[in-house]
């Protein structure tokens, strides 16, 4: 199975880029603050919106090239929350191997 | 139309104005896209993060190690021991949908949505527009999926004087391939594939076209109409083969909704009566706003059970009155399902509506209670399209919140924005 921990947790986006994706210019996400640490995003997976009632959630899929991060942007709070972290297993070679995941 | 007393109906020679679009490998590849670690590795995505579960989408690496669709977790873990599996995301797969819509509605206004990962679209009529090559047009598709859902994501594209042809083209090279059938090529094509490769044709077809000596789609491309429609499928369908294989267009054809309904395998292997009746509350709900969100009406009702012993049980009622609300569906289908045998554990339960008509939600009725029912469930759908699905829910069916969760059906988009809104 997918080694996802849920951690839905306010978190602070520290930096973020812009990218011409599709016919528009995009912001996205690049570092975060979380627990004290710092986690640059090497990359971005994919973007997409969804709903809850009627407030507009905005997912973000990324990854620091150790695990994948699951990100929301709620468009009326304009906050950041992450909400899980999935670990597949590939960071035997990665200096940051384990995850301590603060609940 | 050719008439089927013409027998020797020629091959189509029109130039092939059908695009078929199909995304490989849809959710596991989106998937992928979505979290980078996954790429390059063998991924299953299962409707359940339990091992009772089974794949329903694997991506190619998975695929090259024997995992199929359908396959169970355990068996799936036996051939791919580095096998990923994860549990499905519809708005993920909604959002990629709506952008494969988007760039295809921008060629021509007749596109049909086959399933979640595929689509038609039929370019007769907009020559004077798209004067390119489809081909051209076939490769601009490509670019413009990898520069709006994301660079892993790769889709077939097949080209045809019709909708099978299209299919079948979009299948010969996959991934990632484009490939084109018409009159000149369409005998060398169907020369390199098995019967069961046609789409429609699987074992017990394949046996009937084998009984009248039909062991190729060659064999079956030169095979009379009459014999087909007399002797192998008994029925129209043998003249609907003729000229499909021929590339004439038979499968232009929209089909009414006439079943409306929700099943689900039960979470616990011995589940107890209270346990049973919480998720049949829970699919009522979800069957009536199904219902609603078509603005249809249901006259009859089909309650089914699945029994640990492997006994099914069914009772179907059509009753004098229509019905569209959640309460009025759970009441109906909670006297059906209190006949069904007290014996053995359920492992599947389901609800079905037939007898299905235009809702007449918006004409007051003469009846008080009718009228005070039909009021509160508009309360209700305001509220829960306000605050989220199930906000205002059955008592009864709490339990199953949460457990009985909305996953995208194959084959069908007719609820998927309501879906995607419940996920």
């Amino acid at each position: 199975m997918d080694n996802v921990t849920k951690i839905e947790k306010d978190v602070n986006i520290v930096a973020y880029y812009f990218h011409n994706r599709g016919p528009r210019l995009r912001c996205f996400p690049k570092a975060m603050e979380w627990n004290g640490k710092r986690i640059s995003f090497t990359e971005t997976g994919l973007v997409h919106p969804t709903k809850k009632g009627q407030r507009a959630i905005h997912v973000f899929d990324m990854t620091d090239g150790n695990a994948d991060y699951r990100l929301e942007f709620d468009a009326q709070t304009l906050g950041w929350t992450l909400v899980s972290v999935a670990d597949i297993g590939l960071s035997q070679n990665a200096p940051n191997k384990k995850f301590e995941f603060a609940h | 139309m050719p008439q089927i007393r013409n027998l020797n109906l020629l091959i189509n020679p029109a130039e092939p104005r059908i695009m078929h679009v199909d995304l490989n490998s849809c959710f596991a590849m989106v998937e992928q896209q979505a979290r980078p670690l996954l790429r390059g590795r063998p991924v299953g995505i299962t409707n359940r993060n339990t091992e009772y579960t089974c794949v329903v989408a694997a991506s190619y690496e998975a695929k090259r190690l024997g995992v199929k669709v359908g396959m169970n977790f355990h068996d799936a873990r036996l051939l791919a021991p580095e096998i990923l599996l994860v549990e499905s995301d519809p708005p993920k797969y909604h959002h990629v949908y709506k952008i494969l819509v988007e760039i295809m509605r921008s060629y021509s206004p007749h596109v049909t949505m086959k399933s979640i990962d595929e689509g038609i679209i039929n370019f007769n009529g907009t020559e004077p527009v798209n004067r390119r090559p489809l081909a051209e047009i076939g490769r601009e598709i490509k670019r413009r999926l990898h520069e709006q859902a994301g660079d892993w994501m790769t889709c077939n594209i097949g080209i045809a004087p019709n909708r099978f042809l299209a299919k079948t083209a979009a299948g010969l090279n996959k991934p990632d391939g484009l490939d084109i059938i018409d009159h000149t090529n369409l005998r060398q094509t169907l020369s390199k594939l098995g019967l069961t490769d046609l789409t429609g044709i699987a074992e017990r077809n394949q046996a009937r076209l084998n009984a009248v000596g039909v062991y190729t789609p060659l064999q079956f491309l030169d095979a009379p109409a009459d014999l087909l429609k007399r002797h192998v499928f008994k029925s129209i369908c043998g003249q609907d083969w003729y000229q499909r294989l021929r590339g004439w267009e038979v499968d232009d054809i929209e089909h009414d909704t006439k079943t409306i309904g929700r099943q689900f395998v039960m979470d616990e292997m011995r589940p107890n009566d209270e346990t049973v009746r919480a998720r049949l509350a829970y699919l009522c709900e979800t069957t009536a706003v199904k219902l609603r969100y078509k603005r249809l009406a249901a006259r009859g009702i089909f309650v089914y059970a699945r029994y640990a012993s492997g006994d099914y049980w069914y009772e179907r009622h059509m009753f004098k009155s229509d019905f569209f609300t959640n309460a009025e569906l759970l009441r109906r289908a909670t006297l059906l399902f209190n006949r069904r045998p007290a014996d053995g554990w359920v492992r599947e339960l389901g609800v079905s509506c037939y007898g299905l008509s235009p809702s007449v939600q918006n004409q007051v009725s003469l009846l008080e209670e009718i009228n005070r029912e039909t009021w509160l469930t508009e309360a209700v759908d305001t509220v829960n399209a306000q605050f989220g699905e199930f906000t205002i829910t059955f008592a009864t069916s709490l339990p199953a919140k949460g457990i009985v969760k909305q996953k995208i059906p194959f084959g069908s988009t007719r609820y998927f924005e309501l879906l995607c809104n419940q996920a």
